[in-house]
């Protein structure tokens, strides 16, 4: 086979594109999950105004990854990214126990929405590097996870820090998406 | 590719030959031309800069890497090694000195940035508290903070409850260019956050603010900043010096963003690239000098 004919036929099978949403409380870890995802660099995190978007090659899949800011001020735009989601990833601060109420309050609000309704659900248990993080069994029992119904979900915990948990959390994103499609 | 075959093979032989023949013809070595041929400033600057760092000689390359206490021997081994007669270009040795003074001082400069960066903001460090408080002070200077942990932080745009997880990789850095900001800029940085919290072109005021921080750490770490502190610092540049270029880099973005009438704070980072493409510009220029034309108080 010619050095021609190889290149056509990877331009002949385009990865699939992949959107995926990333949403959270603030100070959750979205934008250095994000940023591990893309093999960045990871010490000069500021808090996100707005939203980042990066494309990771994975599995054969180009992932479109949105990660929308987590303050209070900005969820009501959280909407606006909902339309054509493929995965759903939700990431909580496993050790902010203060606030576990209030992640769940806004969790329980997105599965609600019409746009997202089936969508496959990750939760990532962020930021298990802290000795003070609550083990994922406790968050999901915290947040009545076994009460979804209307979509597969997942929960993984995981350090965006050192990277740990990432690869088996988005390994679960590539088969949700393929079972999806088939 | 051509070009980079003539860089390589000017880089590594022509310029020797070059500069040893106007040498011969002038009677000066390329140091003494180019501190006698530009003013004081960034240009001059940057030409010792790449001079000093292209050269063969040892004592000149190492000259870089000096502390200030060392530079005056320095310039005199430079002086000695170049066989340079201070009888017959005077005002060399002084020249010279400040070059290796500003060249030196931005690395010094970046250290300690890098420094204050590094350092998390804990809430146990009463001195920290103390900061924090002061911002929240000099900002709002007509409303009493309830309590340390209160929503209304949000009034000057920190995220939560507690600002102490805004700082994030910024560190003290962020806090500190935040009340520097505020306190010897007090009727600026007020404007700029009356327009941080207008209800449909409003953005977080301090979050914002730590962002434009990272704004002003990459641009003196990847060195761009150089020609600025060249032109405007004849010495050593200094942390305040540092706090200053933040300060013109918040009040900036604030003008630049209520002109630009983004649709909502949802774009914020696509108008921060096209700041930062902005300030990038402005840096090429050798004459740049980024100072806040708003006079601190007193």
């Amino acid at each position: 086979m010619g050095l021609l004919s190889i290149l056509r036929k990877l331009k002949s099978t385009p990865d699939q594109e992949v959107r995926i949403l990333l949403l959270g409380l603030d100070n959750g870890g979205k934008t250095t999950l994000l940023k591990q995802l893309a093999s960045e660099d990871i010490s000069h995190i500021t808090p996100t105004q707005g939203f980042n978007i990066k494309s990771v090659q994975s599995q054969g899949f180009k992932l479109n990854v949105w990660d929308i800011g987590g303050q209070r001020k900005i969820r009501p735009y959280w909407r606006n990214y909902f339309e054509n989601t493929d995965v759903l990833i939700y990431v909580i601060d496993s050790a902010d126990r203060k606030r576990f109420e209030e992640t769940g309050q806004e969790l329980a609000e997105l599965l609600d929405e019409e746009k997202l309704s089936g969508v496959p659900l990750l939760i990532f248990a962020n930021k298990q590097d802290l000795l003070t993080a609550a083990p994922a069994s406790e968050i999901a029992e915290g947040l009545n996870l076994h009460t979804i119904r209307d979509r597969v979900w997942q929960i993984q915990s995981c350090s965006a820090l050192t990277g740990e948990g990432i690869q088996e959390g988005m390994n679960w994103v590539c088969k949700s998406v393929n079972a999806k499609k088939k | 590719m051509l070009g980079y075959i003539w860089q390589y093979f000017y880089a590594s032989f022509f310029r020797y030959w070059l500069k040893w023949f106007i040498r011969q013809v002038t009677g000066k070595c390329e140091l003494q031309r180019i501190c006698s041929g530009y003013k004081p400033g960034a240009t001059r600057t940057t030409k010792a800069e790449y001079s000093l760092q292209s050269s063969k000689n040892k004592v000149l390359r190492n000259a870089l890497q000096a502390s200030s206490d060392d530079l005056e021997q320095c310039v005199d081994q430079i002086m000695q090694e170049k066989n340079v007669k201070a009888q017959k270009d005077p005002r060399f040795k002084e020249s010279l000195q400040l070059c290796l003074f500003q060249i030196t001082g931005y690395k010094s400069l970046y250290a300690s940035v890098e420094d204050l960066r590094k350092e998390v903001f804990d809430s146990e460090k009463l001195e920290h508290e103390t900061m924090l408080l002061k911002l929240w002070d000099l900002l709002m200077p007509t409303v009493k903070l309830e309590s340390r942990v209160t929503k209304q932080w949000g009034d000057i745009g920190f995220q939560g409850d507690d600002p102490k997880t805004d700082f994030r990789g910024m560190g003290l850095l962020g806090l500190i260019n935040l009340v520097f900001f505020s306190e010897n800029y007090t009727d600026a940085a007020r404007q700029v956050l009356f327009h941080a919290n207008h209800p449909k072109l409003g953005y977080s005021y301090a979050i914002v603010g730590i962002n434009l921080t990272e704004m002003a750490y990459s641009l003196l770490k990847s060195g761009a900043l150089k020609p600025h502190f060249y032109n405007t610092i004849l010495g050593k540049p200094e942390l305040q010096h540092f706090h200053q270029l933040y300060c013109y880099l918040a009040y900036e973005f604030d003008k630049f963003w209520v002109a630009e009438e983004p649709e909502s704070i949802m774009q914020f980072n696509h108008y921060r690239e096209k700041f930062h493409s902005q300030v990038k510009a402005q840096l090429q220029d050798p004459n740049v000098s980024l100072t806040l034309t708003v006079h601190p108080k007193n």
